[in-house]
């Protein structure tokens, strides 16, 4: 008997000391106002296809305040760009990943919304995606790394105002696709999109990145709108390339992995 | 399934498999543009590039051989210029104008394809979508002679 009271006291006391459970928190579902909501948000239906002729000036005219270690590497790339032999930094079909999505993407997107968040979807990269929250959630105190980091979100009238951190330090800060620095860590980008005319978008860009960077970059990028049917997103599985259609011993279609080179180029027959 | 074996075996390892994500041009010589005329041998409208494999010659003269064309991807190409993916099939006979590379390998950026029976032509300029609601403001005539 004096077992079994001392065996509850010893229960009892560990269960006391148990901290206490963290309360789980619960994504709301959304409410019919919610949705009726989003009917006030700005017009950016559509598919956007982002201006490279631009993102060719810029590498030119706009260059990101760079600290002499990456302003020599990003020397060294140009020149080899410029002697044909563009440096493959976006061939492993790895997400080009934030910042270089906007900055130097060649593919169109779309932008979705739903109650507390808007979804960028890509073409590319196996149709990459961005999910910005807009619940008034804050950045978790220590997100994972990811290609396109943790999002948060606001409306500003009809401007979007997005904070980026977390995002893997070897996403390139890419002034283009053969002309860029891995981030290194620490980065945090802020962006502001909003439409310049009716059918123009407009996503201003400031890039925090104290690794490579003496201190904020800022640039605009500029996307296009399309509405016709024909120019509606496709599939755009990047490793697609690195297959073939291929029969295995049964008759069944399969996937065959194919030979390829280094730099990811495709090599023309000798 | 047969056909693609037997180019692969044809052609070996002589020739690698359309690879590349996203990547500058500088390889090819944009500042040229140099033109063949030949058979279509392969078709592949695949992510992230599509290519063409052209045997022909060069309109300069030499040994017809098997060239590749290197494109954008299908998306953009439906955009840009008027493609689908049947457009151009193995067995078209065609002419070709290309940037090529510049190490000289039989290879290049594609401009533009005419086919020879028709007379349609197919351009890949990505650069050529970049004003909005092109499709209800002019619409493409990537088929127009």
């Amino acid at each position: 008997m004096r077992h079994l009271a001392l065996l509850v006291l010893i229960s009892t006391s560990v269960w006391a000391a148990e901290p206490a459970k963290e309360k789980p928190v619960i994504n709301p579902a959304p409410s019919a106002q919610d949705w009726a909501n989003l009917a006030k948000l700005p017009d950016w239906s559509g598919v956007w296809n982002p201006k490279i002729t631009d993102q060719d000036m810029q590498a030119k005219t706009n260059m990101p305040p760079w600290n002499e270690k990456a302003a020599a590497l990003v020397r060294y790339q140009l020149a080899e760009e410029k002697a044909g032999r563009p440096p493959p930094l976006f061939v492993n079909c790895l997400p080009e990943a934030m910042p270089a999505w906007m900055l130097v993407t060649h593919n169109a997107m779309e932008i979705l919304f739903t109650p507390g968040r808007v979804t960028l979807l890509g073409e590319s990269d196996g149709n990459r995606l961005r999910r910005i929250y807009t619940d008034g959630r804050p950045h978790p105190d220590d997100p994972d790394p990811t290609f396109h980091g943790h999002s948060i979100g606001h409306w500003e009238g009809d401007t979007l105002v997005v904070d980026t951190i977390g995002v893997v330090p070897q996403a390139y800060i890419a002034i283009s696709e053969a002309a860029g620095v891995p981030n290194n860590g620490d980065m945090r980008i802020t962006e502001r999109i909003h439409l310049a005319s009716k059918d123009i978008l407009h996503v201003d860009l400031e890039i925090t990145a104290p690794q490579v960077l003496t201190k904020p970059w800022k640039t605009t990028r500029i996307y296009f709108r399309q509405r016709a049917r024909k120019f509606d997103i496709v599939e755009g599985v990047c490793l697609e390339g690195y297959f073939g259609p291929g029969t295995d011993k049964d008759g069944n279609a399969i996937f065959v992995p194919v030979q390829h080179d280094v730099g990811g180029n495709r090599v023309p027959p000798k | 399934m047969k056909r693609r074996l037997g180019f692969l075996a044809l052609f070996g390892l002589a020739v690698a498999y359309p690879v590349a994500a996203h990547h500058s041009t500088t390889m090819f010589d944009h500042a040229k543009v140099i033109s063949i005329a030949g058979t279509v041998k392969e078709v592949h409208w695949t992510n992230p590039h599509v290519a063409i494999f052209v045997y022909g010659s060069l309109a300069a003269g030499g040994e017809p051989a098997m060239w590749l064309m290197e494109m954008t991807s299908p998306g953009n190409l439906v955009r840009a210029g008027g493609w689908t993916r049947s457009v151009v099939k193995p067995g078209d006979k065609v002419t070709v104008d290309f940037a090529p590379l510049r190490d000289g390998k039989k290879g290049g950026a594609l401009k533009k394809i005419t086919l020879v029976e028709s007379g349609k032509f197919y351009t890949a300029d990505i650069r050529a979508q970049e004003r909005a609601n092109l499709e209800e403001e002019a619409p493409a005539k990537p088929a127009a002679k």
